[in-house]
């Protein structure tokens, strides 16, 4: 245990970072002796490679995180804060399997699953994650394996059968956070029935992790939180200048931090770093692409995929991405997070998660992106295993084009599985829908 | 029929409302002389144009009944209870409610999932309150705990004969399709007269096995289409357990306790319902129960029979493969069926299944 300690805080404090810091400037050297190709994108941000080292790091450290610190895998909706001040380790089997999509890893690790009986219409990152834990392939070299699985039902149900299917692989304890779906707002009672599972969760992570939960390092953690929740939040809004600094697929990239890392010191010193980046590059005009003539909203997660490919599509035509109703979802929640009540607030913020919402709420975020960041169109990701933020998404099209005037196009994809997407179908879609601009 | 029927109930003063699967307590709409009329799907082709406002990866259950809803299929109703059982009928619920679909009253019950908790036992009580707070409002009539008390003791005879026969099944001269008709017109009778028919039902029950063919153990969503128990019956099999979530799965595993307040008997009787997927968290409980079906019944074969795309019973669907595969328990999958017949394969396949079955039935 002592040696497995030691081994994990070398790599996450000393080792890891150098070898991260090494990786990075050898890959950039590369990439400055590779003759520049013509781009329809704007100059690189500079923190994309700050982003990549954090998520290396993490990572890395991930390695060598069981047997030296309680590892919990978490959904992305889960009030993480009690557990990161307890000293857990979080993996976030979601952004994993988001990381397996754009490395084209998703398939095979689909396949790993379909063979034991799991259907290919579940949800694709479901598939890839529990293909991951059986077949222990990874893009990241390995995984921690979890002391405790935490689910929270705020963005799908789906997430509570997965991690059953994880609790019996692993045959550990999944503390379970149900969150009412909100018609309006929560009625008193729901709060309280979150606020009484958070109760019950503590307590089984305070078992395992052997600890007690001070409340001054929870109170810290959820000044963290919010404090990231906010950053992130003026990060995007600096896509409501004309040109916007950056697209909405490089908002997909960056929000990593605030997914799997939120409430610490690194994920806000992070976005300190890229705030100061866009607001500079505001500034200055540099634009996320090179020619911004239509700007977009987008709801629903990406084709992780297909980013590359549809985002140049979009580009070399002059439309940008300038918000997304996925990214905008983790700085509206975190905002509301009070450090004074950590965990009567935790259980407010995470009730109103946007997937947790009625489709009046998702209308009204639609349109206040629309509106706010001055779109002309939207693409609706009708995304086959998405369920949940699929749904009514045929209603929205309808609403948005008739109360707003904006062309919309509903894409057929999927987040994470290239078998569920037909490129050629999406490109004639996607083109057609930018000549309807003319 | 259903209509007409409804209709007749309203003609004598009840109200009547629309209710989407799965679980819902049935005591307190009887108390406040409300006739539940189950909406599961309904099957056959969608019934409206309105099925297109949902994605074709959805399942034909929240494709058909917004469709349903939508073209006036359901207007005998005088609302609709939207229990929240996966993403599906949640999202389907808030397309209607919010953009368009169903015009008149909708409720909806927010279930607790997972195990029995404290905190999932509190808050199904307040939940439940809630619940007929907001339909004796809508009914005009106030809850009285008696009557209350009343209904759980009607709907507990009930759900007792409903267990006798199925648990009795190999004793009882009836085929699969008629025990099935019979079941599932509990969906929208009114419980004394679903009793009734019950009761006579009752009187085929035999002092020795009647039913000479394979038992087979059907888990799944809702036994659709019908015409499946004409091909096990032509197939020699018949359905011996059943754990179908229409059926087997909303009836209690064990006796529940009676509180003086009757909610706090509601709520019990909640947590004394079989495993489900779309209710309970753990998966050794489920697995647990089916064995114990599987050993009650002396079921030789497994018949595991679900919707396309619904992802809570999927999602099982590899655990229970592995635990029949350990116990050497044959087993046939079928997937899909709702919005249509029995396509030739299935019908092949079925046949196929309960020939080997017999087969190793003779040869042991
Ligand atoms: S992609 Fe959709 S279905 Fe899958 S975990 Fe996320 S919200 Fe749930
Ligand atoms: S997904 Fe399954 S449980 Fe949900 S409505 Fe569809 S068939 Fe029913």
């Amino acid at each position: 245990m002592i040696a497995r300690r030691l081994q994990y805080e070398l790599m996450s404090h000393a080792l890891g970072p150098a070898m991260v810091a090494y990786q990075t400037w050898s890959d950039e050297r590369r990439r400055s002796r590779r003759a520049a190709k013509e781009s329809p994108f704007g100059p690189q941000l500079e923190c994309t490679r700050k982003l990549k080292e954090l998520m290396t790091r993490h990572y890395l450290a991930g390695r060598y995180a069981d047997g030296a610190v309680p590892v919990a895998w978490v959904t992305s909706g889960f009030p993480v804060e009690f557990l990161r001040a307890l000293g857990f380790f979080c993996v976030y089997p979601e952004n994993h399997a988001a990381l397996c999509s754009v490395q084209r890893k998703s398939a095979e690790l689909s396949e790993v699953v379909e063979k034991e009986g799991y259907s290919r219409d579940l949800c694709s990152y479901a598939r890839s994650d529990i293909g991951c834990a059986l077949s222990l392939k990874t893009p990241v070299g390995r995984l921690p394996k979890p002391d405790l699985l935490a689910c929270c039902t705020n963005i799908c149900q789906t997430v509570l059968y997965w991690y059953r299917a994880l609790a019996e692989h692993f045959r550990v304890p999944l503390v379970l956070l149900d969150t009412p779906f909100v018609y309006g707002s929560a009625s008193p009672h729901q709060i309280q029935y979150v606020r009484d599972q958070l109760g019950e969760a503590v307590e089984t992570a305070e078992r395992i992790s052997g600890r007690k939960l001070s409340g001054e390092r929870m109170q810290r953690t959820a000044e963290l939180a919010l404090e990231g929740a906010n950053l992130w939040g003026q990060c995007l809004e600096q896509g409501r200048h004309s040109p916007s600094p950056w697209t909405g697929f490089d908002g997909f990239f960056h929000m990593a931090p605030i997914v799997s890392l939120r409430g610490s010191e690194e994920t806000n010193d992070y976005y300190r770093l890229l705030l100061a980046e866009l607001q500079d590059r505001v500034s200055r005009g540099i634009s996320g692409i090179r020619e911004e003539r239509h700007r977009l909203v987008w709801d629903n997660l990406p084709v992780w995929f297909k980013v590359r490919d549809i985002s140049t599509s979009l580009a070399q035509r002059g439309f940008n991405l300038v918000c997304t109703s996925y990214t905008n979802a983790w700085a509206e929640a975190g905002k509301r997070m009070d450090p004074q009540d950590p965990l009567g607030s935790a259980a407010r913020v995470y009730t109103h998660i946007i997937l947790n919402q009625d489709l009046n709420n998702r209308m009204e975020v639609l349109r206040r992106l629309a509106t706010e960041y001055r779109a002309d169109g939207a693409i609706l990701h009708s995304d086959r295993s998405c369920k949940p933020y699929s749904m009514g998404q045929v209603d929205l099209r309808e609403k948005l084009a008739s109360e707003l005037g904006i062309k919309v196009l509903l894409l057929e994809a999927d987040h994470a599985d290239p078998r569920a997407y037909s490129s050629e179908q999406g490109e004639t879609r996607l083109a057609a829908f930018m000549e309807s601009f003319a | 029929m259903r209509t007409t029927y409804l209709q007749s109930q309203k003609d004598r003063g009840r109200r009547v409302l629309a209710v989407l699967p799965i679980y819902f307590p049935r005591p307190l709409l009887t108390a406040l002389d409300v006739v539940a009329a189950e909406l599961w799907g309904p099957p056959g082709p969608p019934r409206g144009p309105a099925a297109a406002r949902v994605q074709t990866y959805v399942c034909a259950v929240a494709r058909n009944a917004l469709a349903f809803l939508s073209s006036g299929g359901a207007d005998v109703a005088d609302g609709v209870l939207f229990p929240h059982t996966c993403d599906s009928i949640q999202g389907l619920a808030t397309i209607a409610k919010d953009l368009g679909g169903w015009k008149k009253r909708s409720f909806t019950l927010l279930h607790p999932k997972g195990p029995s908790r404290q905190s999932a036992r509190t808050y199904l009580l307040a939940e439940l309150r809630g619940l007929a707070r907001e339909l004796g409002e809508w009914t005009g009539r106030s809850l009285e705990p008696k009557r209350l008390s009343e209904a759980i003791e009607l709907h507990a005879e009930i759900d007792s004969l409903r267990a006798e026969l199925l648990t009795r099944r190999a004793r009882l001269a009836l085929s699969d399709r008629a025990l099935y008709q019979l079941l599932r017109r509990g969906e929208f009778l009114w419980p004394e007269d679903h009793l009734a028919e019950l009761r006579d039902a009752r009187k085929s029950l035999n002092g020795q096995k009647v039913q000479t063919g394979v038992p087979l153990m059907a888990t799944g969503y809702v036994p659709e289409p019908g015409s499946l128990f004409e091909v096990l019956e032509q197939a020699g099999a018949f359905i011996a357990a059943d754990d179908y979530a229409a059926i087997g799965r909303r009836l209690p595993t064990r006796e529940v306790v009676r509180h003086s307040d009757p909610f706090e008997t509601l709520v019990d009787g909640w947590f004394a319902l079989p495993p489900c997927p779309t209710r309970s968290a753990d998966h050794a409980s489920r697995l647990d129960h089916l064995e114990r079906l599987l050993e009650r019944s002396g079921a030789r074969g497994v018949l595991i029979h679900q919707q396309k795309f619904c992802e809570p019973e999927l999602f099982d669907v590899p655990a229970i493969r592995k635990m029949l595969t350990e116990r050497k328990t044959p087993l046939l999958y079928l997937e899909g069926e709702l919005e249509r017949e029995l396509s030739g394969q299935a019908v092949t396949r079925i046949e196929a299944f309960a020939e080997m079955l017999s087969t190793q039935g003779r040869a042991a």
